[in-house]
């Protein structure tokens, strides 16, 4: 409900033009990066004189070619695919995990049960950077001496310990979307005999898509952004440690860096435009801000 | 418990028992451990078995009463929690509000808009700031004050110690924050029945009116929530940071907070001190899980867990 049968209207726009100016240096920003990818030079300092319109930059990006000069070649769509795979891993491991415990936290009544929603909330709250120099020793630790496996066993590590920040809060989303299945639903299967492990395959999982929809969209989106883990265990790299290690890089071409950025940014637009009602209702939860 | 109770639950919480165990409880072991090594440069080999007992907390002591740089980067953790964190809270707040009085199209677009800090990769949103802010004529701030005739010179913004620096981590920060204050503040504000705010508003109530006597005091307990949910996040969050001072945007001393001071130490250039950044990662761990407990008490999660309606 909100507040608008009985309100003034001429504060509206007031409000409005407020909003405006407080977003400004957020939609300038925004704006510049993705105008610069079509430029020859960075339209940084709002001079006009600087924006040269090209497709030069997107047609280098997509075939390497980083530095006007040098020749200086990366297959950037192999990194937009250790990144994605990434993504897609943190996506699934965290969706898998919270679908089934968020089932049992919210239908099934066992000893501990308390304790373990309160301590998944405290694990929520601990320190990530408290954690990540004991998850690094587990990982060399657990090293393959073999060279060929240490691909696969950095992608597994990076997509696992990624996934375990994400648990926690994703969990508790998953547990608010079963509590909101009538328990009749279930009832039902179990009266006609079905195990606690058929009913929630059968009938809990059908009815709860949007809610997977929705963890599996923001454990996505947190692979996909992430850089911390993905510099620390990957032994590959992603667009966000290519644009990390290209700002400084003397032969790199700035706007073929902001192709990169705004090419990058790509799914997090896509989202924007097609799950609105999505992100607003459920970005409260699970990432830290 | 009967048997066929163990076996449906052992099948749903196991695989998440098995990740907080492998990335939760063994890590910070392992960290406390390392705390008390002389852990450098990742030797695992040479310095794993080398137990120093409290020497590196003893380290961490005395840098605090005599290194500088350690002490900048103690007063940028207060500055920057303290004053993110109001700009995070208020600002959600005021976001929050703000849309709550304007049609629904414009609002629902406004807090897209305000959601983008959050769901763009760190490494693209740390671009846009870094020309954002950058020190000479390109970056966007300087070329508009010095259009405007404000400044003569480009200002490095991030360089000037302490506030420049403090002020661009805090307005980088406080942008990707705010963002949950105010879905928080916005769903709050929508289960506020209807008639309370006609009836005042048929009384002649302002918005800002309507916004202190009745919206406010009647989310006190999300206000709460957020406030020390964003202290905890405030205080272990340094990705958004970690680019701005690689980069150079900001400087390092005035742009280091104590979580990227662990990550930096451990995983820095230069030599890397693991058993030094364990110390402090485990200092700040034992602030969070304080931290963690009281907000648990205070907000009363604990009443808020009912049984499961119909388990047998």
């Amino acid at each position: 409900m909100r507040d608008v049968e009985t309100r003034p209207r001429r504060y509206e726009r007031l409000i409005i033009l407020a909003l405006l100016l407080a977003s400004l240096p957020l939609i300038l920003g925004f704006f510049l990066l993705v105008l610069s990818s079509f430029s020859t030079e960075m339209v940084t300092n709002l001079d006009p004189r600087s924006f040269h319109p090209t497709l030069e930059n997107w047609i280098n990006l997509f075939q390497g070619k980083i530095a006007t000069t040098g020749g200086i070649r990366v297959n950037i769509w192999r990194i937009t695919l250790n990144t994605l795979i990434v993504a897609l891993g943190v996506a699934g491991v965290v969706t898998g995990i919270s679908a089934l415990a968020g089932y049992s936290l919210s239908r099934i009544d066992f000893r501990g049960r308390k304790t373990m929603m309160v301590l998944l909330l405290v694990l929520h709250a601990f320190p990530g950077v408290a954690l990540i120099v004991g998850v690094y020793l587990l990982y060399r630790l657990t090293f393959p001496q073999n060279y060929e496996v240490v691909g696969l066993y950095s992608f597994a590590y990076v997509i696992l310990a990624r996934a375990a920040l994400e648990i926690p809060m994703s969990i508790w989303l998953m547990k608010g979307f079963f509590d909101t299945i009538p328990w009749e639903f279930e009832w039902s299967g179990i009266i006609d005999g079905a195990s606690r492990i058929t009913v929630w395959r059968r009938i809990m999982l059908p009815l709860i898509k949007p809610g997977i929809l929705a963890v599996a969209l923001f454990a996505f989106l947190a692979g996909w952004q992430d850089i911390i883990y993905v510099r620390t265990f990957l032994v590959y790299p992603t667009l966000a440690t290519f644009i990390e290690a290209n700002i400084e890089a003397e032969y790199s071409h700035m706007p073929l860096i902001a192709a990169a950025g705004t090419f990058y940014l790509l799914p997090t637009i896509i989202f924007f435009i097609t799950a609105q009602q999505l992100l607003l209702q459920g970005y409260s939860g699970g990432i830290k801000g | 418990m009967t048997k066929g109770k163990l076996r449906d639950l052992s099948f749903f919480l196991s695989p998440m028992v098995l990740m907080v165990f492998l990335f939760y409880l063994v890590p910070l072991v392992m960290t406390i451990y390392i705390s008390m090594t002389r852990m450098r440069n990742w030797n695992v080999d040479r310095y794993l078995t080398e137990f120093v007992g409290l020497y590196n907390y003893e380290r961490l002591f005395h840098m605090f009463q005599h290194d500088p740089t350690f002490k900048a980067v103690v007063m940028t953790t207060l500055v920057f929690v303290g004053i993110t964190l109001v700009i995070n809270v208020f600002g959600g707040l005021a976001l929050a509000l703000a849309t709550f009085f304007i049609n629904e199209r414009p609002a629902s677009s406004y807090r897209l808009l305000w959601l983008l800090p959050r769901m763009s990769p760190i490494a693209v949103y740390s671009l846009v700031w870094y020309y954002f802010f950058h020190g000479s004529e390109i970056g966007t701030l300087n070329s508009i004050l010095m259009s405007l005739g404000l400044i003569s010179e480009p200002i490095p913004w991030g360089q000037v110690t302490p506030w420049g620096a403090w002020s661009v981590i805090i307005f980088v920060n406080g942008l990707v924050g705010v963002s949950f204050g105010m879905i928080v503040f916005t769903s709050a504000l929508n289960q506020i029945p209807k008639e309370l705010v006609i009836a005042a508003r048929v009384d002649g109530a302002s918005s800002w009116q309507i916004s202190r006597r009745i919206l406010i005091p009647m989310i006190k307990w999300h206000l709460l929530y957020v406030l020390t949910w964003q202290f905890l996040s405030l205080l272990t969050t340094y990705p958004h940071l970690f680019l701005l001072v690689q980069w150079d945007l900001v400087n390092r001393d005035y742009g280091t907070t104590l979580a990227l001071y662990v990550f930096n130490t451990a995983f820095g250039m230069g030599e890397q001190d693991q058993g030094l950044a364990a110390a402090a990662a485990v200092i700040l761990s034992i602030i969070g899980i304080l931290g963690g407990f009281v907000t648990l008490k205070v907000l009363k999660f604990e009443k808020m867990m009912k049984k499961p309606r119909g388990d047998f």
